[in-house]
């Protein structure tokens, strides 16, 4: 395989990253929360597309808009009867997070059976640049991906509710005294991102396998990529998906899947050590 | 009375140890070897419990040490009769040079130690010195135990694979491999010592500088101190001690595989201690006992509900009982006197106040 397959390839897995950090871009690098269930809601987002595209043989966009609004929903709902109690408390929240993930995992084992689950990629084919060839789906999530990242933009910079959500994160009792609803707000945002966590389970239901135990490899790419990149941007989110995309995909070729990782993880060893604001931090105010 | 003069922790671990000691008398060999597995487990717990319990750092990938230690001992165990046929099915004629000093015990016993306190100590310069919150490093240490146990299935030609090392004898004395009443003592005692080892460091000076870090570090900074250093010497003890408690366990289980060095040992071990009570001197202890015999009770029925159970447990002891089951006792304990001692006041006057108040104390 040609050097340009291998980047292109890696350009892929770079949309892959973006999609599942993006949640956790927002709750933990927004928000604060160390939220250790978030693989586990990207796997609820996969099962509710199997339930919605395979199960009930509704289209693949209808799967996405429903994970999106159940995720949001547990979302809602553990902000709502766990976390709440927990703001400024982070080694209890990571604690409890822990405690659901186990809790959540064990649930859709025992609903669905320990076995994995598979959905049916909605686009079909192959697209050849010149040597390289781009399958359908691969080209659908990096749009998704870029989709996402704007739509996320625009919501926390355009919108009435993404302003407020960034003045409580930098000055909660400011913002209460200015009438702002802060503890709605922190609801809607944990919301958010838990809805952006399912859409994310749901695009990658189709190419990886849909089982109780996927939400932990998510868990840690998204920290991963949150830290390389810079807790608290947006910007910072999508330049360490597309630095350990690449890196993880030209590694692999080089040393395997485990050589790979191993390296990837002493950088970001290295990346903490000497630039815990991450590579990509811009600069505040 | 005996509460009283020796103190709570002390009596408990006082029954403990009388518990533990007279058990073989009575159980089958099946229940010795079980509650062998458990004493393995309270070491185990203890280590963790310096790092988060005392420090407050949650370490979610302290299996990698256990591993690695009983991986050591495994590895010098299968080395004994030449190349082990789990090599030589990858045609590995002779025994790999870096694998050479597993051969003598000794020093494979001392590897088992420094091997994984090493590690811990790489890990600790890393994350701690750039002042970092301690959710990196949980996240790194995760991340670490993902890798690992990826690792071994990976270097299957040396490490056995997901398959582990089997077969492992208990330590041999004299040639012969020890029976398993004694090891079970030798166990104990390994345990015992490390008690009385995390008492002492944490009523010491020392642990008073942990302890302060955890509750807050910018303030032990400004007095001069530097938290850096004292995570880094914590993490590397505690890597220590669970090196220790790997090697202990090779012997008592028999075998070990990935998945003792990996997430699910991991997972379960921060589970004993938060039900059990982390930063209490017992809590390592009642969390294992508790944890583990329930969990022998009721997952053969029902293996799947327990996990929930498990999960459920944990959200449940973090909102509502954040000292665990053994930090809930304590502190009860310590009202308690303190009660008594107002309760005192209110009643009598002069002399008889003091009296009790001593007495109390």
């Amino acid at each position: 395989m040609g050097i340009m397959q291998q980047v292109a390839d890696g350009i892929s897995v770079a949309g892959i990253l973006v999609i599942i950090a993006l949640g956790l871009g927002i709750t933990f690098g927004v928000m604060k929360i160390i939220n250790m269930a978030h693989g586990e809601l990207i796997m609820i987002g996969a099962y509710v597309t199997y339930l919605v595209c395979t199960e009930g043989k509704m289209p693949f966009v209808l799967g996405m808009i429903v994970s999106f609004l159940v995720t949001a929903l547990v979302g809602l709902l553990l902000e709502r009867f766990v976390l709440r109690r927990l703001y400024g408390r982070p080694l209890e929240t990571l604690l409890a997070t822990f405690g659901i993930s186990l809790f959540l995992q064990q649930l859709i084992r025992m609903l669905f059976g320990p076995d994995g689950k598979s959905v049916v990629s909605p686009f079909q084919g192959v697209l050849m640049i010149g040597e390289v060839a781009a399958p359908y789906f691969r080209l659908f999530i990096v749009a998704i991906a870029i989709v996402m990242v704007l739509t996320t933009a625009y919501v926390m910079h355009k919108t009435k509710f993404g302003i407020q959500l960034r003045s409580v994160s930098q000055n909660r009792d400011m913002c209460e005294c200015l009438g702002i609803n802060t503890s709605k707000v922190d609801a809607y945002t944990f919301g958010f991102g838990a809805g952006l966590a399912g859409l994310a389970g749901s695009i990658l239901a189709p190419i990886k396998s849909v089982s109780p135990t996927m939400g932990l490899d998510y868990l840690i790419d998204s920290f991963m990529v949150v830290v390389l990149g810079g807790v608290g941007s947006l910007m910072g989110t999508l330049f360490g998906s597309a630095a350990m995309g690449e890196s993880n995909q030209l590694l692999t070729t080089f040393m395997g899947e485990t050589g790979a990782k191993i390296v990837v993880f002493l950088l970001i060893i290295l990346v903490i050590r000497f630039k815990p604001e991450g590579l990509f931090r811009m600069e505040r105010r | 009375m005996l509460l009283k003069r020796l103190g709570i922790n002390e009596t408990f671990a006082a029954l403990a140890l009388v518990f533990l000691a007279v058990f073989p008398m009575f159980a089958s060999e099946f229940r010795v070897e079980l509650m062998g597995k458990f004493i393995v487990f309270i070491l185990f717990a203890f280590s963790l419990n310096l790092i988060w319990g005392y420090t407050g750092l949650l370490s979610l990938g302290h299996a990698v040490f256990f591993g690695l230690g009983g991986y050591v001992l495994a590895l010098s165990y299968s080395l004994q009769d030449g190349v082990p046929s789990f090599m030589a099915r990858f045609n590995i004629e002779e025994i790999p040079l870096l694998m050479r000093p597993l051969l003598s015990t000794p020093l494979a016993l001392l590897l088992g130690l420094l091997i994984p306190a090493l590690l811990a100590g790489l890990i600790g310069y890393f994350v701690f010195k750039s002042r970092v919150s301690g959710v990196y490093f949980s996240i790194i240490t995760l991340a670490l135990a993902k890798l690992f146990e990826m690792l071994i299935v990976n270097m299957q030609a040396y490490t056995g694979g997901f398959n582990g090392l089997m077969g492992l004898p208990r330590f041999p004395v004299g040639g012969e491999p020890m029976d398993l009443v004694p090891y079970y003592y030798l166990v104990l005692a390994v345990t015992a010592a490390a008690f009385l080892f995390t008492r002492w460091l944490t009523h010491s000076h020392f642990g008073k500088v942990i302890k302060s870090i955890r509750e807050d570090e910018s303030r032990i900074r400004f007095l001069s101190y530097n938290p850096a250093n004292y995570k880094i010497f914590v993490f590397a003890v505690s890597g220590l001690l669970a090196g220790l408690a790997g090697m202990l366990y090779v012997p008592m289980n028999g075998f070990i595989s990935p998945q003792d060095s990996g997430i699910a040992m991991s997972t379960s071990l921060v589970i004993w201690l938060a039900i059990g009570g982390r930063g209490t001197l017992m809590g390592p202890i009642v969390g294992v006992l508790i944890v583990n015999w329930l969990s022998n009770l009721l997952s053969e029925q029902y293996p799947t509900l327990w996990q929930l159970i498990l999960g459920g447990v944990m959200v449940l002891i973090v909102l509502y009982l954040p000292g665990g089951i053994y930090g809930a006792v304590e502190s009860w304990w310590k009202d308690r006197g303190l009660r008594k001692k107002y309760a005192a006041k209110e009643d009598q006057e002069g002399e008889a106040v003091l009296y009790k108040e001593s007495e109390v104390l």
